[in-house]
């Protein structure tokens, strides 16, 4: 094709040329590359044209190969030299881009000069129909379906995903306003058959015996079908108990169906379903099992997520109310054993009345707040004294209240102080009602101490005998004289016992968190050890008050100055030489 | 071609179809004499452009220089996927602010 030689025409002869190439299939890229390839050639052949050769036409020709096309531009400039190398001008260059274009865009480019004329040869591969594409497009074909299906499935996890927690944090928020696990439970049980399309849930929790599920709701609640609890060892009967036992989800349906008595089989009597066991710190908490009519519809990866989700959410939320209970109580426990500390103490006499030639001394030591033990000392006229020492069965308030009671029972009764045997049998005809009623009862040991007599008389209702030390003997003896502890029987009787307490005489009243003492080895102290710790106390000294202070080191010093887990209270009474 | 000055800073150019060696020169011309003083910003509106060529990224450039003596710049707004290329081939898109969509 030839051209005048200027720009307007060239430029025209170049959209016509495009236009023939594009008739023979180029594709676009190829179409614009040749374009400006041979603008910019053309550009050249008028720019540097002289006025002789501007009468000149500029020539172009092209041929298309299989494999290639080519250009030959010929022009009637004064030509130049076609430079080795080709760079890009300066970016503020308004000029020299030309060349650097036409390298860029051809593979080959060749100026030759001949008489009068000047021919660019330009050569370009052809972009052919495939070059850019994968030899095995099925492959890649392949490749896009499959991500295109991971995607997919990846935006349905994703939007399950968003709806779980966005329930979750629903629920979290409500929980605080009701503290109703089961409706809790219901409605999270309700929105996950929902949102994972099922048809059926039921929801079991492990019984507190650890040994059976309990059921705590099952879905559609209209139903009716309520399902009785099973055994934990049933495994091969029940798919929850296989769960809950092997510690993974178990699956079920037309391949593997429920078993024969499987107790679902009264809830999902057909379809398929997924049981899944949940654990909190690895302790099993109880089971899920979501069910579905459709049994050529299993459940996706996602909804079983879903079902691990919700119910491991909700395992924890079960495990946190427990503990709340749990402290709850520990706490009203506490309370409780605070108060009940407080009555025991007020009830302790606060001073012990003197009772010549008798010493008296007495230790109430409440081991962590816990109360049944007391004793009293009470002026019972002619200079005698009644002792009591007392262990309410039972803790806390209630073994506090019934202390108080016995005291003001017996103090009501000075008549009967130097009797202790019918003391107790009237404390006991008093008590007895309300004792039983609470399944209360109580052992004690009433001691009349006659300085006259110079004798202890007393009486037991089922507590640790009255241990009696006189000087020279090797041991302690017991008295050992009992009768049933106050609230056994209504018509109790109680023997009376009078022992000597001789001069230099030692003798202990006391409760069995005493001889209950144990040592680091676990070791319980005994009466046997116990006489002898009086004996060798009576031997060390002949005051009441530092007989206590020896006693209670000693004790000490057998525990190992750890804590007591039982009251220690007694009394001891010393005959003054 | 068509001059706009939609603020006492800015100048946009639109209705550029062709900037080649038959029309560069005078386009570069026609800009400039039209050009207030106070532009700052000269926007070039591209995307009716079909075709560029070395001369035309002449013109370009000298506007580019034009606006840069007065503390300013030229954008080249929306051009087209080949005009675009022959930026990129000639490493021009570094040297204009281009602004798409």
């Amino acid at each position: 094709m030839e051209a005048s030689c200027h720009f307007a025409a060239t430029r025209a002869a170049i959209l016509d040329l495009r236009a023939w190439l594009a008739e023979g299939g180029l594709p676009e890229a190829d179409l614009a590359a040749w374009e400006l390839a041979l603008v910019e050639a053309a550009n050249n052949a008028v720019k540097y044209a002289d006025a002789a050769a501007r009468q000149l036409p500029v020539l172009i020709e092209l041929s298309v190969g299989e494999r290639d096309v080519e250009a030959r531009i010929t022009d009637h400039t004064a030509a130049f030299d076609w430079p080795a190398e080709v760079n890009l001008p300066d970016a503020d260059s308004e000029s020299g881009r030309g060349l650097f274009l036409i390298k860029s865009l051809t593979d080959h480019a060749a100026y030759e000069r001949h008489p009068g004329r000047n021919v660019l040869m330009l050569r370009r591969a052809r972009t052919l129909p495939g070059r850019e594409v994968s030899p095995d497009v099925n492959q890649l074909q392949n490749r896009l379906a499959d991500a295109e299906s991971a995607l997919t499935d990846m935006t349905a996890e994703l939007s399950s995903s968003y709806e779980s927690l966005v329930a979750l944090f629903r629920y979290s928020s409500e929980l605080g306003a009701h503290a109703d696990l089961k409706d809790f439970s219901q409605r999270l049980l309700k929105d996950l058959v929902l949102i994972a399309e099922a048809d059926y849930a039921v929801l079991r929790l492990i019984s507190p015996d650890g040994n059976k599920l309990e059921t705590l709701l099952v879905l559609p609640a209209a139903g009716n079908a309520w399902l009785d609890s099973v055994d934990l060892a049933d495994a091969l009967v029940s798919v929850e108990a296989a769960a809950a036992r092997n510690c993974e989800d178990v699956w079920f349906g037309p391949e593997e169906p429920l078993g024969k008595n499987d107790p679902l089989r009264a809830v999902m009597p057909a379809g398929i379903g997924i049981c899944h066991a949940f654990f909190v710190a690895k302790q099993p908490v109880g089971t899920a099992t979501l069910g579905r009519q459709q049994a050529d519809k299993p459940f996706t990866a996602a909804q079983v997520n879903l079902l691990h989700t919700f119910v491991d959410f909700l395992a924890i939320q079960i495990v946190n109310a427990r503990l709340l209970d749990e402290r709850t109580v520990a706490r009203v426990t506490r309370r409780e054993l605070e108060i009940a500390a407080d009555i025991q103490r007020s009830l302790l006499p606060s001073s012990i009345p003197a009772c010549p030639p008798f010493e008296v001394a007495a230790t109430c030591r409440s081991a962590l707040q816990v109360g049944g033990d007391f004793y009293d000392i009470i002026s019972a006229g002619d200079g005698a004294l009644l002792l009591v020492i007392a262990d309410v069965m039972g803790k806390g308030v209630p073994a506090a209240l019934f202390a108080a009671v016995l005291r003001s029972t017996l103090r009501s009764m000075p008549q009967l102080f130097n009797q202790p045997g019918e003391l107790l049998a009237t404390a006991n005809r008093i008590l007895f009602p309300d004792l039983s009623r609470v399944d209360m009862f109580i052992t004690a040991q009433v001691a009349y101490l006659d300085p006259r007599r110079q004798k202890i008389v007393t009486a037991n209702a089922g507590h640790c005998p009255l241990l009696v030390f006189e000087p020279g003997a090797l041991d302690a003896m017991a008295l050992r004289e009992s009768g049933f502890p106050l609230g056994i029987e209504p018509l109790s009787r109680y023997a009376q016992s009078e022992t000597m307490l001789p001069s230099g005489g030692t003798a202990l009243l006391y409760t069995d968190g005493l001889s209950e003492t144990r040592n680091a080895a676990d070791e319980l102290l005994g009466e046997g050890q116990l006489r002898r710790m009086l004996a060798e106390t009576a031997a060390q000294t002949c005051d009441a008050d530092a007989g206590k202070q020896i006693l209670l080191g000693r004790l000490a010093d057998y525990c190992n100055h750890q804590p007591v887990n039982d009251d220690q209270t007694f009394i001891l009474i010393r005959h003054i030489a | 071609m068509k001059l706009q000055n939609p603020n006492s800073q800015t100048t946009l150019v639109t209705g550029l179809l062709e900037l080649v060696a038959a029309n560069a020169a005078q386009v570069r011309d026609e800009i400039r004499a039209a050009l207030p003083s106070t532009t700052v910003c000269l926007d070039l509106d591209l995307s009716a452009m079909t075709f560029l060529d070395s001369s035309g990224l002449g013109t370009l450039i000298s506007l580019h220089k034009t606006l840069r003596s007065r503390n300013g710049t030229v954008r080249l707004i929306k051009p087209a996927p080949n005009v675009q290329q022959i930026l990129e081939l000639t490493r021009l898109h570094r040297v204009f602010e281009i602004v798409n969509g």
